[in-house]
C-alpha cells in the first residue's frame, strides 16, 4: 500500500505544485492584464491632458513645428498669459466658478430631499415622478433658447450669473435626484429606525446617521453638477451678453483663433475641474466603503 | 417665400468691380504711409454701448479691435463677439421682449438677411445719406438695402480670398511665370503644373481649407464655378463645371492629405506643411504678418471665363430693441471715418469700404495682402460674385451641396457627372424651398433660380 501511496502522494504533491504554479501564473497573467488595462486607460486620459499642457506652454514657433514633436523644443507662458490677460477672461473665470458653486449648492439643496423622498416614501405617482424628472432632460434646449431668453429678460434676470446658475441647477437636478435617491436606498432603513428607538428625532436620525453614510453619493452628485456647470455652454451663451462664463467666452472667441490660443484656453479650463475632482475624489473614495458595508 | 425684398438686383457685376476699386485705393496708398494715424472720435457716445458681432471673433482680432480701434471712441463700448446661431437667437429674443442689452450689431451681409426680413432692424436711411458723402462705396450701401428702399445696415469693412505661397515654392514655377507675373497671369492650368512639380520634388505641398470649419465651399461658389463656367447654379452640371471638378481632382492628387483637417491656411503655411494655399484674407494674414519675407501673396488663378472672386462685405446695424440708439449711431459714424477704416485695416486686416485715400502705416504683411487684393479687383478679367442671397437658414445646406460633390467626386474619386446629377436635385430643392432667385454671377432669373 505504502509503495503505492507514496508515488501517489508524490504525484499529488507534484500536481498541487503544478496547479499552484498554474494558479500563480494565471494570477500573474490576470494581474498583468489588469495593469495593461489600467495603463491603457491612464494613457487614454492623460495623453490629451499632457498634449494640451505642453502646447499651451510652448513657444509660438514650437507649436507650428513640422513634423510635430512630442517633447516641445521651447517653453513659454506667452500664449497662456495673453489668454488670461485678454479682456474678460479673468472675470469670466471667476463667474464660472461662482456659477458652478451656486449650482452645486442649489441642486444639492433641492435635489437631495427629492431623492430622499423617492428612496424612502411610497407615495402615489412615485414612478411617474421619477420618469418625469428625467424627461426634463429630453427637451432639446436649443429649441428653448429664444423663449428662455425672452422669459429671463421679462423677469429682469437676463445677463446675470444668477440666471445661468438657475439654468444649470435645472439641468443638473434630474441627475442629482436620481443619484441621491439610489444612494439613500442603499443606506439601510434599520439604522435609521435604530437611531430613532435610541431617542433620535427623524431629523436627527437623518443628520447623524443617514447623511454621513450618504455623503459619498452626495459628493458624486456634487462633482457631476460642478463639471456640468463648468462645461455647459449653450445656456450660458444665450442667457448672457456681458456677464459671460468662461466656456461661453471661449466658444465665442476661440473658434476661429490660432491653435496656441485654443490650447491655452483648453488648459485654463482643464485645471480647475481637475482640482475640484481631485479634492472631492479623495473624500469620495475614503467614504465609499462605509455604504457598501 | 419672402424673397421679394431680398433680390439684390441693384448690384451688378460692374458695380461690385467698382466697389473693389475701393480696396485698390486702400492698397495703393499703403506705401505712402506717414506717421501713425491719430484717431479721435468726433462724436460723443453718451452711455455705454453693447456691440455684438459675428466678425472679429478670433481673440487676437477682438483684442486689437477693442484696444486700438474702439479705444479711440469717446464712449464706453463693450465689444462682444458671438457665433451666428446665438447672435440670431439673441437679437430675436431681445426684439420679442421689447428690450435688451445690445445696441449695435456687426455681421456679414448674409447675417442680416433674415433679421431684416423679420423687421428686427432699424431704418438707417438718413444715416446712409449722411455717410454717402464721406465716400462709402455706393454699391455696398445698396447691398445694405436688400433690394428695397430701407437701409438695413451700413457697410463696415470688407474682405476677399487670395492665394499665398512660401518663397521656396517659387523655384518650381512653370515656364513663363515669375514672382511678378504670378499676380497678373496665373491660370488654373499653370497652378496645377506648379503644384505638381512641387509634389514631384518635395511631396504634397498644396493646401486647401477643407476642414470642418474651413471655407472651401466658397472656392467652388466664388472661384471655381465663375472662372470655369461664368456662372454658378445655372451651370451646375455643365461641361465647364465638369472641367472645374476635373481640375480639382488633379489638384487634390498633389494636395497635402491633411487638407481635410485645415480650417484656415495660415498655420500650415507657417509650419511649412503647405507651400501653396488659397484662403480668406483674414485666415492668411497671420502667416504674412509673422514672416512677410517668406510669404508671397497673389490673386486666385484665371479660368476660361475669367478671374472669379468673392468680395465679402460686413456691415453695422441697429436692432429695433436697441437701448442706446444715439450711441450706436455715433459708433457707426466713428467706425466709418477714414482714419478708423485705415486703423481697422492695420489692426485686423479687414479692408475699408470707403473710397479715396486713407492715412495710416500698414505692416509689411498687410501690404502684401492688400497688393494681392488690389491685383484681384483691378484685373481686367475680374469676375466678382455675391455670397448666396435669399437662402435664409438654408445657407448651410447650400454649402453642403458643394462639399458633397467635392467629397464624392474629388476625395472619393467618384464619377463627376453622377455626383453632380445627384446633388443638382438637392440644390434645386434648397432653391425651391427658399424661393431664392439667381444672384451674381448667374444671370437674373424670373422667379426661383433654376439649376442647370
Amino acid at each position: 500500500m505504502s509503495t503505492i501511496t507514496t508515488p501517489r502522494q508524490d504525484a499529488d504533491g507534484d500536481g498541487e505544485a503544478i496547479t499552484q504554479r498554474r494558479r500563480s501564473r494565471q494570477h500573474l497573467l490576470s494581474r498583468g492584464a489588469l495593469y495593461v488595462a489600467a495603463i491603457v486607460l491612464a494613457v487614454w486620459v492623460l495623453l490629451p491632458i499632457y498634449l494640451i499642457s505642453v502646447v499651451a506652454f510652448s513657444t509660438n514657433d514650437a507649436v507650428y513645428e513640422y513634423p510635430r514633436q512630442l517633447i516641445p523644443s521651447g517653453v513659454s507662458a506667452e500664449t497662456v498669459t495673453f489668454f488670461i490677460n485678454a479682456t474678460g477672461v479673468q472675470a469670466a473665470f471667476w463667474r464660472s466658478v461662482l456659477v458652478a458653486v451656486t449650482s452645486l449648492i442649489l441642486s444639492t439643496l433641492i435635489g437631495a430631499p427629492a431623492g430622499y423622498a423617492i428612496a424612502r416614501f411610497a407615495f402615489r405617482g412615485r414612478d411617474a415622478f421619477r420618469i418625469l424628472v428625467l424627461s426634463t432632460r429630453a427637451f432639446p434646449i436649443v429649441i428653448l433658447s429664444i423663449p428662455l431668453a425672452v422669459t429671463f429678460i421679462n423677469w429682469g434676470i437676463y445677463d446675470s450669473i444668477f440666471s445661468v446658475a438657475l439654468m444649470h441647477t435645472a439641468l443638473a437636478l434630474p441627475f442629482t435626484i436620481l443619484i441621491t435617491s439610489s444612494i439613500f436606498v442603499s443606506v439601510p432603513r434599520d439604522l435609521e429606525e435604530a437611531a430613532q428607538t435610541l431617542g433620535c428625532t427623524p431629523l436627527m436620525a437623518f443628520v447623524r446617521v443617514v447623511l454621513p453614510l450618504a455623503l459619498p453619493g452626495l459628493a458624486a452628485a456634487a462633482i457631476f453638477t460642478f463639471v456640468l456647470s463648468w462645461n455647459e455652454v449653450f445656456a450660458a451663451v444665450i442667457l448672457t451678453v456681458r456677464e459671460r462664463t468662461l466656456p461661453a467666452l471661449v466658444l465665442s472667441s476661440l473658434n476661429a483663433s490660432p491653435a496656441p490660443f485654443r490650447f491655452a484656453a483648453g488648459f485654463t479650463m482643464l485645471v480647475p475641474s481637475l482640482i475640484i475632482i481631485f479634492i472631492i475624489r479623495r473624500y469620495l473614495l475614503g467614504l465609499w466603503g462605509r455604504v457598501s458595508r | 417665400m419672402t424673397r421679394d425684398i431680398f433680390e439684390t438686383r441693384s448690384v451688378t457685376r460692374r458695380g461690385v468691380v467698382k466697389a473693389g476699386a475701393g480696396i485698390a485705393g486702400a492698397a495703393a496708398l499703403a506705401p505712402l504711409a506717414g506717421g501713425r494715424a491719430s484717431v479721435r472720435a468726433r462724436q460723443d457716445g453718451g452711455g455705454d454701448i453693447v456691440f455684438l458681432s459675428t466678425q472679429l471673433t478670433p481673440i487676437e482680432e477682438a483684442e486689437a479691435f477693442r484696444g486700438e480701434v474702439l479705444s479711440g471712441f469717446e464712449g464706453e463700448v463693450e465689444f462682444v463677439p458671438e457665433e451666428i446661431g446665438p447672435f440670431n437667437d439673441r437679437v430675436s429674443a431681445e426684439a420679442e421682449a421689447g428690450t435688451g442689452e445690445v445696441s449695435l450689431i456687426g455681421g456679414q451681409h448674409g447675417d442680416f438677411g433674415s433679421l431684416a426680413e423679420q423687421g428686427l432692424l432699424m431704418d438707417l436711411t438718413d444715416l446712409a445719406t449722411e455717410l454717402a458723402d464721406l465716400g462709402i462705396v455706393e454699391e455696398y450701401l445698396d447691398l445694405g438695402k436688400f433690394g428695397g428702399e430701407q437701409q438695413f445696415y451700413i457697410p463696415w469693412m470688407q474682405a476677399t480670398y487670395v492665394m499665398a505661397a512660401r518663397r521656396e515654392a517659387l523655384e518650381y514655377l512653370p515656364e513663363g511665370l515669375t514672382e511678378e507675373t504670378l499676380s497678373t497671369d496665373l491660370t488654373y492650368d499653370q497652378l496645377l503644373a506648379w503644384i505638381t512639380a512641387i509634389n514631384e520634388a518635395e511631396g504634397p505641398r498644396f493646401g486647401l481649407p477643407a476642414g470642418e470649419s474651413g471655407l472651401l465651399h466658397r472656392f467652388f461658389q466664388g472661384y471655381g464655378y465663375p472662372s470655369f463656367t461664368g456662372a454658378l447654379n445655372t451651370q451646375f452640371t455643365s461641361e465647364g463645371a465638369v472641367a472645374m471638378w476635373q481640375w480639382l481632382q488633379g489638384a487634390w492628387a498633389v494636395a497635402n492629405p491633411q487638407s481635410l483637417s485645415y480650417d484656415q491656411m495660415s498655420e500650415p503655411l507657417r509650419s511649412g506643411e503647405v507651400w501653396v494655399a488659397w484662403d480668406h484674407t483674414a485666415r492668411l494674414i497671420d502667416a504674412a504678418r509673422n514672416s512677410p519675407d517668406d510669404i508671397v501673396m497673389f490673386p486666385a488663378p484665371r479660368g476660361p471665363e475669367g478671374l472669379g472672386f468673392l468680395p465679402v462685405v460686413a456691415g453695422l446695424a441697429i436692432p429695433a430693441s436697441a437701448p442706446n440708439v444715439e450711441g450706436a449711431r455715433a459708433l457707426i459714424r466713428y467706425l466709418t471715418m477714414p482714419e478708423t477704416q485705415a486703423l481697422t485695416l492695420e489692426q485686423v486686416a479687414f479692408f475699408p469700404v470707403i473710397e479715396g485715400e486713407l492715412p495710416g502705416d500698414l505692416g509689411e504683411g498687410i501690404q502684401k495682402e492688400a497688393g494681392a487684393v488690389a491685383a484681384t479687383t483691378e484685373d481686367e478679367q475680374a469676375l466678382p460674385s455675391l455670397l448666396p442671397v435669399g437662402l435664409g437658414d438654408q445657407g448651410g445646406a447650400y454649402n453642403e451641396v458643394f462639399r458633397n460633390v467635392f467629397q464624392r467626386a474629388v476625395v472619393d474619386q467618384g464619377d463627376i457627372q453622377e455626383a453632380l446629377q445627384t446633388e443638382a436635385v438637392a440644390l434645386q430643392e434648397i432653391l425651391d424651398a427658399t424661393g431664392a432667385s439667381c444672384w451674381t454671377p448667374d444671370p437674373e432669373s424670373e422667379g426661383v433660380c433654376q439649376v442647370g
